[in-house]
């Protein structure tokens, strides 16, 4: 193929700066597939397997009572000492 | 192992939409790597019409009447054209050109088109019309690749620099201009529902939100999404349609809602397409989920479990880290994380949403020390109550431990009421800040931080 020249290429570069700022396109491998088949019974759902009891507790709740709240008494007491200082 | 032929004559006695569709299913099956090329050296360009005349009808037994025979007869002619282009890939790599397919494609998708408009081929044949729009896109992305690995400098001399951005995608957006004639053609149809291309109406509906999706126009989903609302009277419900239709159309929807940050529409949707695909379809499943954890963050404030990730590595990998700093209340951590998949997050569009997980994170960090706080004295027997007063101080020193403060960093006050008023304000905890008093004064009752038992 044809070489480009410099002055070509300078030229080029303005047209493709205000491209670069768009949001970046997804990957070929990012796009949602064909299905093999066209349909299939509830059963080979997710929502079909999920009755058997194999997906319960798919989303849990966002904090956490475990861990041990002793220690962080212990680590805030600590804090607000630093905090109470600098005040 | 069947041929083109055979599948064409099953399809029509049978009256199987999809079985008559694979007779126009450009790749070759693997159990007949040699189908396409039988089938193109089976004639020439001088008889091929007559040929197929033969082979089709002739030859099968088949009768249509006079008008739809001779449209299947041309489909197939034109088809046999492209055929010829793809075969050559094998055996003339040197002549081989994916913009030469895609011109033969598109010829024969326009007389596919025309075949239902005027020629009257029958609705149930209208898995032809998915398996044509669905290659016609395929073959153009090829054929943009092709133009583009060729070098833009031809495109330069002829066309200037402000053209250079458009002809990138040139073949896919011409595309678009037969998919969006497929579209109208099933949506347009009047005869009564059982025989209607109505049914063909998500299917080519996906292909174009893929197609705009690639070319970045996803506000031109809102044209479709219009002229299907103004349609759907007419429409059978979603659940009468094939689930394949129906699942990616709903993960299309969900996700152009999440792009607009409606997100409890969004999850709607995704959670239906999620619920309904098929449990053998990973890479779907999990971009269902990629956009649907986000989702389940903003309006449930739920996090995903490991068991639902599991199947899923790359998904656990991206989210854990941001989940665990979530429970933990670990401001600092939640931060670094963010920063970490800010690539991903960003490439995935995902990133503004998972963002608001950080108030959850400080909610939780702040309902620690109300944890902390312990009981009140109980008046007479009554059960005891948390301690409701808490000092701003104890929030500050709790910040310190969330964002991992050194020593020398020293928190602000003011700063802290901020983010005490705007938990407040977004719900996430009840009470008022006594300001004169340096007190914060939680909500009793089990609702200071609401939805999360205390």
């Amino acid at each position: 193929m044809s070489n480009p020249t410099p002055t070509q290429d300078t030229k080029a570069e303005p047209a493709q700066q205000p491209q670069q700022q768009k949001p970046p396109v997804l990957e070929e491998d990012d796009e949602f597939e064909d299905f093999p088949v066209e349909d299939w019974p509830q059963e080979e759902t997710e929502q079909g397997s999920a009755a058997n009891g194999t997906s319960a507790h798919l989303w849990e709740e966002s904090w956490d009572d475990d861990d041990a709240a002793e220690d962080f008494s212990k680590q805030l007491k600590e804090e607000l000492k630093k905090v109470e200082a600098s005040h | 192992m069947s041929s083109i032929f055979d599948d064409f004559k099953e399809g029509q006695k049978i009256g199987s939409g999809p079985r008559l569709a694979s007779a126009l299913t450009p790749v070759a099956p693997a159990q007949y790597p040699d189908r396409l090329k039988s089938f193109y050296y089976f004639s020439n360009a001088v008889h091929v019409s007559a040929d197929l005349r033969y082979s089709l009808f002739q030859a099968n037994g088949l009768r249509l009447p006079k008008q739809e025979q001779g449209a299947w007869v041309d489909i197939f002619t034109s088809y046999w054209k492209a055929v010829g282009e793809l075969v050559r890939f094998d055996d003339a790599p040197s002549h081989a050109s994916w913009v030469k397919v895609f011109e033969a494609w598109k010829e024969m998708a326009n007389l596919l088109i025309r075949g239902y408009s005027s020629n009257g081929l029958q609705a149930w044949t209208v898995p032809c019309l998915y398996v044509v729009g669905r290659y016609l896109r395929i073959f153009a992305m090829k054929a943009d690749a092709e133009l583009s690995s060729q070098g833009s400098v031809a495109f330069d001399d002829r066309f200037q620099d402000d053209a250079t951005a458009d002809f990138r995608n040139a073949k896919l957006e011409e595309a678009t201009r037969v998919l969006n004639r497929m579209f109208t053609l099933c949506l347009s149809d009047r005869a009564p529902i059982e025989e209607s291309r109505k049914w063909g109406i998500y299917d080519t509906t996906n292909l174009l939100f893929k197609t705009y999706f690639r070319l970045n126009t996803v506000g031109l989903s809102k044209n479709l999404l219009r002229a299907l609302r103004a349609s759907s009277a007419d429409l059978p419900d979603a659940d009468a349609f094939p689930k394949s239709h129906i699942v990616t159309f709903e993960y299309y929807i969900g996700v152009i809602h999440f792009l607009e940050e409606n997100y409890a529409e969004a999850e709607e949707h995704l959670s239906y397409a999620w619920k309904m695909c098929h449990r053998n379809a990973t890479k779907n499943r999990e971009l269902i989920l990629a956009y649907l954890v986000p989702c389940h963050l903003v309006t449930t404030h739920t996090l995903p479990s490991k068991e639902l990730l599991a199947p899923f590595p790359r998904l656990e990998e991206l989210f854990r880290p941001l989940c665990d700093c979530i429970k933990k209340g670990d401001l600092g951590g939640f931060d670094a994380a963010m920063t970490a998949g800010e690539d991903e997050f960003v490439k995935r569009r995902i990133y503004l949403p998972l963002e608001r997980g950080r108030d959850i994170a400080l909610r939780n960090l702040f309902r620690k020390i109300f944890i902390a706080g312990g009981f009140d004295e109980s008046k007479d027997g009554q059960p005891p109550i948390r301690r409701t007063r808490v000092p701003v101080a104890e929030f500050a020193a709790a910040l310190r431990i969330g964002t991992h403060a050194d020593e020398r960093v020293r928190v602000d006050i003011d700063e802290v009421e901020c983010l005490l008023s705007n938990l407040i304000y977004k719900g996430l905890m009840k009470g008022y800040i006594a300001r004169e008093r340096g007190m914060v004064v939680l909500s009793k009752g089990g609702t200071a931080f609401p939805g999360t038992g205390v």
